[in-house]
């Protein structure tokens, strides 16, 4: 969701409010709308939605909280983060000097000021926010504010001191970085996962294989180039940090990549308000420690610490610097997870100078100098200080449109002066990187162009990219590779899901043609439309619909012969079409109703058993097909070559008048030896030797003979 | 003597196939070095044309990465 984006914050609002119950939906509009009239509950939405665009209006609801929930709407206003854990927006509040951590978050959430994250699947509508804090589970509790709302709480003092380092800076240089570091090192993680997902343990780690691949990366894993400091596990701050940007989502345990940031093409500053949104979601990394397993990060405490650096830095004069051990002690004093005598001994070791020379100097948040000691002192730039809401945006960095030497091994060298976002974002897509520095490097190869063409690229969007920010003319093999890759993809297409038009007769085909019905012809009567969306039923009369997806369609009939396979044209697919010649041998004659109609023939079976279709196979077919088993003449047929041999041989029959005389003579002992088989109802087979005998048997019986 | 030729802006009868898996290769000779590949042909149902494979329902990603395993670089045309 854009960050700063109303219109989709307000939509969140919207769907929040709808899932209150009444008794608390009136409750909190009363608050927020305070309307003269019982309106219904969409009534009360509409007119809490029209507050949060009314600045007159919630100037004046803020006037009505407590100091502590106007800082708290400030905090996130400043952040430009709306969404925020609770427990974050807790130790925010109580490192301000509040006694109650959750007090001003109850009275913002029933002043309509401040909204639940209510899960996805909850059995009723919401009663009571005691009720909501009651559902945290393992991945907490979350709230958020509309930016609309948080930003007329800007300017609320905060009550925090200015920290002003004690010594001067040296003469020294002033160090600022130029801010791409961290959408070089993300666009390089977000090549890596499109080549292969990483992998989730239940635990919330990564495989070890996933896990190696990450920190071994030589570009992941290098220290940053403008890096003061170095930085715990910096590979796997990337990928929190694209999970936190949504360039990695996770489906199933595994993390894939998604797109790039959207905000990227908006220029750096809106780069890095996007990435500051997502430092303070940070889930799986601190500064401290580096990686940690997400399932454990519950209490993450240090989002919270890293605004409140943040913050501190700006209450000082743009040109007042700070030392980070300070800050560090100011937010040892204050802040709940590290004040106290009863914090554990692991948690004294410094990170603030590793948190902000390490990762806000790259992002070009703060500058950073040497005093005369030796030490760093730091301040915010004016990036970070427009961020926080403390001044105008900076103008763009000069930017040098020719930045790229194409090589004709088709290696490019980036210039990194020339770069921005956006260009780091267009060639990560169809170039792999190979080294991140001054000049970065990055490598043509089949793959990416593929990647990028997937991604809908084109070869003259691809070769205008470069020929718009190349120093020199792009070189003619390079030209020649990427036209001949591009041209290999054009060799095979693949639909995955199309939509194929089956026309009676071949001129109703070229009719809707020339009605400028999107399709392409395949053959005489078929039509394929990439998408069903596409086509316009106005032209049609559906005279059968089959969806692929699902199960295959009873539409054969077996004919009373067994082997006469009849079509139902209708309700046939195109998968019976090719599977139907496989087995069988067509008719040229029309049965009834114009059905289409197939014959199981000896050869036609031989054939398919040569093939490798397998009486299992046959059976599995009639049944999905037809609806009943295998008929008995198509079992012959295939069973033909495998049966033991026949025989030939001549029997005396005896006739006799009634079943159950020939039941009898079956059943009784001295008879049945005599008797061969049962040939039907009233016909019992006898061989020549037994006549005799039988016969006896039959005059003792009382059976006359007839001669 | 009958007029095959439909009337027009009548509505046209057809059969609609949908969510099909199709492979369309850019010759015959391609499409019958796709048959050929053993892993390949246990996911091709049939052949509708000489240069459009039928593909078993539910195995496009499959055959896609087969395709890529074969060294091509499949258009895949999902949206």
């Amino acid at each position: 969701m854009p960050l700063t984006d109303p219109a989709s914050w307000s939509e969140r609002v919207r769907q929040t409010l709808a899932r209150y119950d009444e008794p608390l939906l009136r409750q909190v509009t009363g608050r927020l709308v305070r309307p003269r009239n019982q309106w219904p509950a969409e009534e009360l939405i509409d007119r809490a939605l029209a507050a949060v665009d009314n600045p007159a209006v919630l100037d004046r609801r803020l006037q009505d909280l407590e100091p502590s929930g106007r800082q708290l709407l400030a905090l996130i206003a400043h952040a430009r983060q709306p969404l925020w854990r609770l427990g974050n927006l807790v130790e925010l509040t109580l490192a301000l000097g509040q006694p109650d951590g959750l007090k001003p978050i109850f009275s913002l959430l029933e002043a309509g000021l401040l909204f639940p994250v209510l899960p996805g699947a909850m059995p009723a509508k919401l009663k009571s926010f005691e009720q909501w804090v009651g559902m945290a589970g393992s991945v907490g509790l979350s709230v958020f504010a509309h930016p609309a709302v948080a930003a007329r709480a800007l300017g609320e003092d905060l009550g925090l001191p200015e920290l002003r380092s004690a010594t001067a800076p040296a003469a020294g240089p002033v160090h600022e970085a130029d801010g791409l570091e961290w959408p070089l090192r993300l666009s390089a993680l977000w090549q890596q996962v499109k080549a292969g997902p990483l992998r989730r343990t239940q635990g919330g780690t990564f495989f070890k294989r996933d896990l190696d691949r990450l920190r071994q990366d030589p570009i992941l894993s290098a220290p940053p180039q403008d890096a003061l400091a170095e930085l715990p596990d910096p590979a796997l701050l990337a990928v929190a940090l694209a999970e936190a940007e949504g360039i990695l989502h996770e489906a199933e345990g595994e993390l894939h990549a998604g797109p790039l940031p959207a905000a990227w093409e908006d220029g750096l500053a809106r780069a890095l308000e996007s990435l500051v949104a997502a430092l303070l979601r940070l889930e799986s990394w601190d500064a401290r420690d580096g990686f940690r397993v997400p399932a454990e990060t519950t209490g993450n405490p240090y989002p919270s610490a890293y605004l409140l650096l943040l913050l501190l830095l700006a209450r000082l004069p743009a040109d007042a610097w700070a030392a980070p051990d300070d800050l560090e002690a100011w937010l040892r004093q204050h802040h709940p997870y590290w004040a106290g005598e009863d914090a554990r001994p692991s948690r004294a070791r410094g990170w603030v100078d590793t948190f902000l020379l390490g990762l806000l100097h790259p992002l070009r948040l703060v500058q950073a100098v040497k005093d005369e000691a030796g030490a760093w002192r730091v301040r915010l730039s004016p990036w970070s200080r427009w961020l926080l809401g403390q001044g105008e945006m900076p103008a763009p960095p000069p930017t040098f449109a020719q930045t790229l030497l194409v090589q004709p091994n088709l290696e490019i060298l980036a210039y990194r002066q020339g770069l921005t976002p956006a260009l780091v974002a267009r060639l990560a897509h169809f170039a792999a990187w190979k080294g991140l520095g001054a000049a970065c490097t990055l490598q043509l190869q089949p793959e990416t162009v593929y990647r990028a063409l997937e991604a809908g690229l084109t070869f003259e969007t691809i070769l205008g990219t470069l020929e718009q920010h190349a120093t020199r003319a792009v070189p003619a093999p390079v030209i020649d590779s990427l036209r001949t890759w591009a041209q290999k993809r054009d060799r095979i297409t693949v639909y995955p899901s199309a939509a194929l038009l089956e026309f009676a007769t071949a001129e109703d085909l070229n009719e809707a043609l020339a009605r400028g019905v999107p399709a392409l012809r395949l053959a005489d009567r078929l039509a394929l439309v990439s998408h069903e969306d596409a086509i316009d039923f106005k032209h049609f009369r559906l005279t059968g619909t089959r969806d692929y997806g699902l199960p295959p369609e009873k539409c054969v009939t077996v004919e009373a012969d067994g082997v006469t396979l009849s079509i139902d044209l209708a309700r046939s697919d195109l998968l019976l079409e090719t599977e139907l010649p496989r087995f069988a041998a067509p008719l040229d004659r029309a049965a009834v109703n114009g059905r289409r109609q197939y014959r199981l023939t000896p050869a036609s079976l031989a054939a398919a058993r040569e093939s490798g279709l397998t009486v299992a196979g046959m059976e599995t077919w009639f049944g999905q097909r037809t609806g009943g088993p295998l008929s008995p003449a198509a079992r012959l047929l295939l069973g033909t070559a495998q049966a033991a041999p026949a025989e030939l041989r001549r029997h005396l029959v005896l006739h006799v008048p009634t079943p159950e005389l020939a039941d009898g003579l079956v059943q009784w002992p001295e008879t049945r030896a005599l008797i061969e088989e049962r040939l039907g109802p009233t016909a019992l087979a006898v061989s020549d030797e037994n006549a005799p005998r039988l016969r006896e048997q039959l005059v003792l019986l009382g059976i006359r003979l007839s001669p | 003597m009958t007029n095959d030729k439909p009337n027009p802006g009548a509505r046209l009868p057809v059969k609609l196939h949908r969510r099909v898996c199709l492979v369309q290769t850019e010759d015959a000779i391609l499409a019958e070095e796709l048959l050929a590949r053993k892993k390949m042909s246990q996911d091709i149902v049939g052949r509708l044309t000489d240069r459009v494979l039928l593909v078993r329902p539910g195995r496009a990603d499959a055959v896609v990465q087969e395709l890529q395993k074969m060294g091509h670089t499949p258009q895949v045309v999902s949206r």
